[in-house]
């Protein structure tokens, strides 16, 4: 498996030490919480264990995602040559009867500064790769299915995924090893949802966003061709194709673009 | 590996409730889609016919095909056949498709497509639960409108959903994605001929009245959701393909030539994100998305904040205008009403019409007949039909149209719900009307889309099917609209010549897209092979593989620098990818001419002839009211003109038809498909039941 490894040290650290808690996190702020008492919201501990960031993150615009689901269907051929939603490491999640733009919910891992799929991991399946820019991984051939990295995740729907055809964890490790697709991904590679999304929605960024709640996360990646599609945030957004439209000035003389072709 | 299918296809009998497979692989030879639907019908029904509609022993075929569950642009289309009370004057094998996700689902639970057979006793819905299925229930169901009753399905197939979680359907298989339900309503409940189904709030089956036949079996939905994969052929090879594709997108950054083509005229073709939508075009905007059927790249659709004409497009976001105006016919109303409101009366007047499950295009030209038959007096007030419908262009007036006819409410309700032709019929003024173009029902009891006279691809290839043709990217996007728009990208000679190398294996001919009248115009044998072209893809590509008709097929595209659309090269590049076959373009256009044939037989068991097979006396007429512009050779030199005046001449039509039949193999005395031309493309047991009813060509 390309890029598998042991965790480091400190990780092995971390999980001797936590291996017996629970934690939960909101916004990406890890709070430990005792196991016997789950269901009661303890005061955050002092953090003793620091783990690497990541250096990648998948960042995204769920007011401008269509809801395709391409994304989902790349991220499931390329891990695993066939194409299915439950799969996918990325989860799209739409209502056609909903409103704007609570009719669409984005949710790729977040690769969190603190892992809880990793801490919580009892075989150490979920480890940190240190090799490939420290992206939170699942080494599908040392989980056993526990499922524990499913019910620690804090986001909703969580973020680690189960495969029901193998009995096994899986999560997003930014296309590190994707067997079905001829590009190499990883925090300085491609990752296929990025590069299949029509409406640009995803995008890999190198910094940490910001971590309360999904604000860095979930960010605007439109410009004015998208709202000139009449696609706004807010009715008094009057984009500028409207407005201009209000004015009648005379059409812009179109200035052909190089456009790469295959 | 064989990827694409899940390998069967789901059969149930409503009427002693059994429920068993077909194995898809005896039916690949058709391909997917409508090729598979059409074989199975006339395996399972063939050497009854013909019966009606209403028949209990009629099917309702809903196909996905090798491309539904991928992420094959623009494809994943459920294609529907049936016979179908809405078209005229019988009920002849028809088919409608809709877009949304029903075909994924229905792929992810495992299955290829669904037939359904017999009539319950009592209203039922069928559920899909990856590969568990059972007949339901529909009590509490049976009566709801289209919404209600997708949602409340929703909640019984999952009664643990919670939107933006993840749901266990069985045995630790997982999904968070929310069950797709296509369903009918009231107007389909009570078998009215212009009953659609519905898939979402707005995703519609509309043509053929087929929510009828949903309610002539006492079914009222279909659901399903799965946890299972597509299998893939050639993995690299499909994401390869997908990602090369990107080149004809529109890019939603930096669009190729952004300024030009984000104006006025283009928004329908540009391939821009949520053109399909025109109900929500002026300021103030109501916030929205672009909203995307599955797998497709362009999101016509848009979902507002007001979740008013969520997912709907074109008529079906415009059909009911309020307030004035009137795109699609009608109008009148308040036109003094500010553009914010007339705009909100004008969505949640559409919605009403998709909540009761009435197929737009069908509902259109039967307004449009109410009203001339109110104007000439022949029904209205003191008359034995009276509409009583308050004033045109208000919400109350569409309120009360809908409910009359999705209900039959008293005798105009009766008398409405039939449909313009079969309304006419009854009055006894069907000739009179037709033929005058009062109606103007050009094929089939299907409304006049786009001129038959001039944009003759689209006439013919109506009247030599079975229902208004709806295959707007063949040339009336591209070609019309562009040329419309005062600022066409390609010259009429350009657009010609791309055309022409796009439409294998009738590249050599340089005057596929003439529509002049000049010897290589629209009589002539180069139109014969374009409307075969048109035919073939239809049943093949759009048919047979889901694809929509608002983005396929792509001869040109203004994304690209050289205009070079991605037909012929993106269909079999995916299709190959995928089901891991080696055909060519043509080997699988040579499949659509296969279906067809199979089509054109049934129709022939339903009564077909080629005397039928001709339009109404408008048509030669009277000239044409002209539209858009079409490339043209005048005078020897290639032009945009609008063909304004033509009218069609009835022995050069005639002349076209025997050289049409003769083309496709068929007998040009009758129209029949010949033993040899059935035999050739392996359907002898087709020819031995058309030689049993006398009915070879």
């Amino acid at each position: 498996m390309p890029g598998s490894k042991k965790p480091e040290n400190e990780v092995d650290a971390a999980k001797k030490k936590f291996s017996r808690r629970h934690f939960l996190a909101t916004g990406g702020a890890v709070v430990a919480v005792d196991a016997l008492i789950s269901s009661t919201t303890a005061k955050a501990a002092p953090a003793t264990v620091s783990y690497p960031t990541s250096k990648g993150y998948l960042v995204y615009d769920s007011k401008k995602c269509a809801g395709c689901t391409t994304c989902m269907l790349s991220c499931s051929l390329t891990h695993y040559g066939v194409q299915n939603l439950s799969l996918s490491r990325i989860q799209i999640m739409q209502d056609s009867f909903g409103k704007f733009p609570d009719d669409v919910v984005m949710a790729p891992c977040r690769q969190c500064v603190t892992p809880p799929c990793v801490i919580n991991c009892p075989v150490e399946a979920a480890f940190i790769d240190t090799e490939n820019g420290n992206i939170r991984r699942i080494n599908e051939e040392k989980c056993i299915g526990c499922k524990t990295c499913l019910s620690m995740c804090p986001q909703q729907p969580h973020r680690t995924v189960w495969n029901h055809v193998t009995g096994k964890s899986s999560k997003c490790d930014l296309c590190l090893d994707t067997p079905y697709w001829s590009e190499e991904g990883g925090v300085n590679g491609k990752q296929a949802c990025v590069e299949s999304c029509p409406m640009k929605a995803i995008k890999l960024v190198q910094a940490l966003p910001g971590q309360k709640e999904t604000e860095g996360y979930d960010v605007n990646l439109r410009n004015d061709y998208w709202y000139n599609l009449g696609l706004v945030e807010n009715s008094t957004h009057v984009p500028p194709r409207y407005a201009m439209s209000q004015r009648k000035p005379k059409t812009s003389k179109p200035k052909p673009k190089p456009k790469a072709k295959e | 590996m064989k990827g694409g299918y899940t390998g069967k296809i789901l059969r149930v009998n409503l009427t002693d409730k059994s429920i068993s497979t077909i194995p898809t692989e005896k039916y690949e030879a058709f391909g997917g889609g409508h090729g598979i639907g059409s074989a199975v019908f006339f395996d399972l029904v063939g050497d009854q016919l013909p019966f009606e509609a209403f028949d209990p022993r009629n099917l309702i075929i809903m196909m996905a095909s090798p491309f539904s569950g991928t992420f094959m642009p623009g494809s994943g289309r459920c294609e529907v056949q049936s016979l179908s009370p809405g078209l005229y004057p019988e009920e002849w094998f028809g088919h409608s498709n809709f877009g949304g996700r029903f075909t994924a689902q229905l792929k992810f639970a495992g299955w290829d497509g669904v037939v359904v057979e017999g009539a319950a006793e009592n209203p039922v819905w069928i559920n899909i639960v990856d590969d568990k299925v059972t007949i339901e229930d529909a009590n509490g169901v049976w009566g709801m409108d289209t919404w209600d009753a997708q949602q409340e399905i929703s909640r019984r197939v999952i009664p643990s959903l919670k939107y933006g979680e993840w749901a266990e359907l069985a045995n630790s298989c997982y999904t968070t994605q929310i069950p797709a339900v296509v369903c009918c309503g009231q107007a389909g409940e009570n078998k009215t001929r212009i009953g659609a189904l519905l898939h979402g709030p707005g995703s519609q089956a509309a043509l053929c009245g087929f929510g009828g036949v949903f309610g002539s079996k006492n079914l009222k939905a279909i659901s399903a959701i799965g946890s299972g994969s597509v299998p893939i052929a050639d993995p690299k090879a499909l994401m390869d393909a997908r990602l090369w594709f990107r080149q004809f997108q529109w890019d939603v950054d930096n669009p190729h030539e952004g300024q030009r083509f984000a104006q006025r005229g283009y928004a329908l073709i540009s391939g821009a994100p949520s053109g399909g939508n025109v109900s929500n075009g002026s300021v103030p905007l109501v916030p929205a998305r672009a909203a995307a059927c599955a797998s497709c790249p362009r999101g016509c659709r848009m979902r507002l904040a007001s979740a008013d004409s969520n997912e709907s497009v074109c008529a079906g976001s415009m059909f009911a205008r309020i307030g004035g105006g009137g795109f699609f016919g009608g109008g009148g109303g308040d036109s003094s009403m500010p553009d914010a409101l007339r705009g909100k009366m004008t969505r949640q007047a559409n919605d009403l019409m998709q909540k009761y499950g009435l197929g737009h295009w069908q509902l259109m030209a039967t307004r449009g007949y109410i009203d001339f038959l109110i104007r000439e007096g022949i029904i209205g007030e003191g008359k034995e039909i009276d509409p009583d419908l308050p004033a045109s262009g208000t919400y109350a007036y569409y309120e009360a149209l809908f409910r009359k006819i999705s209900l039959r409410e008293g005798a105009f309700g009766e008398f409405a719900a039939e449909a313009a032709a079969r309304m006419a019929e009854k009055l006894g003024r069907y000739e009179q009307d037709v033929n005058s173009g009062s109606l103007r029902l050009s094929y089939w009891g299907t409304q006049e889309h786009y001129s038959s006279q001039v944009e003759v691809e689209w006439g013919f290839g109506s009247l030599l099917g079975e229902r208004d043709l709806m295959l707007h990217m063949m040339a009336n996007y591209p070609l019309h609209w562009m040329a419309q728009s005062g600022d066409p990208y390609l010259t009429a000679e350009e657009a010609s010549d791309l055309y022409r190398q796009a439409m294998v294996p009738y590249e050599d001919d340089r005057y596929l897209v003439d529509y002049g009248e000049g010897p290589t115009g629209v009589y002539s044998d180069s139109k014969v092979k374009q409307v075969a072209w048109v035919k073939h893809y239809e049943k093949f590509w759009v048919g047979a593989g889901g694809f929509c008709g608002w983005r396929w097929p792509m001869c040109i595209t203004n994304n690209t620098v050289d205009r070079r659309g991605p037909t012929p090269n993106a269909e079999p590049k995916f299709w190959n990818a995928i089901t891991g076959n080696n055909k060519t373009f043509a080997d699988y256009m040579e499949i659509g001419h296969k279906i067809y044939t199979l089509d054109r037989s049934i129709w022939v068991l339903q009564g077909r002839h080629r005397d039928l097979e001709v339009f109404p006396d408008y048509i030669y007429d009277q000239p044409s009211r002209g539209g858009g512009e079409m490339p043209m050779v005048i005078d020897g030199k290639w032009v945009y003109d609008p063909g304004q005046g033509r009218a069609l001449d009835r022995d050069k039509v005639e002349d076209f038809k025997t050289r049409f039949y003769k083309f496709e193999g068929y007998n040009p005395e009758n129209g029949y498909p010949t033993r040899a031309t059935l035999e050739g493309m392996g359907m002898k047991k087709v020819a031995d039941v058309l030689e049993k009813n006398g009915k070879l060509g």
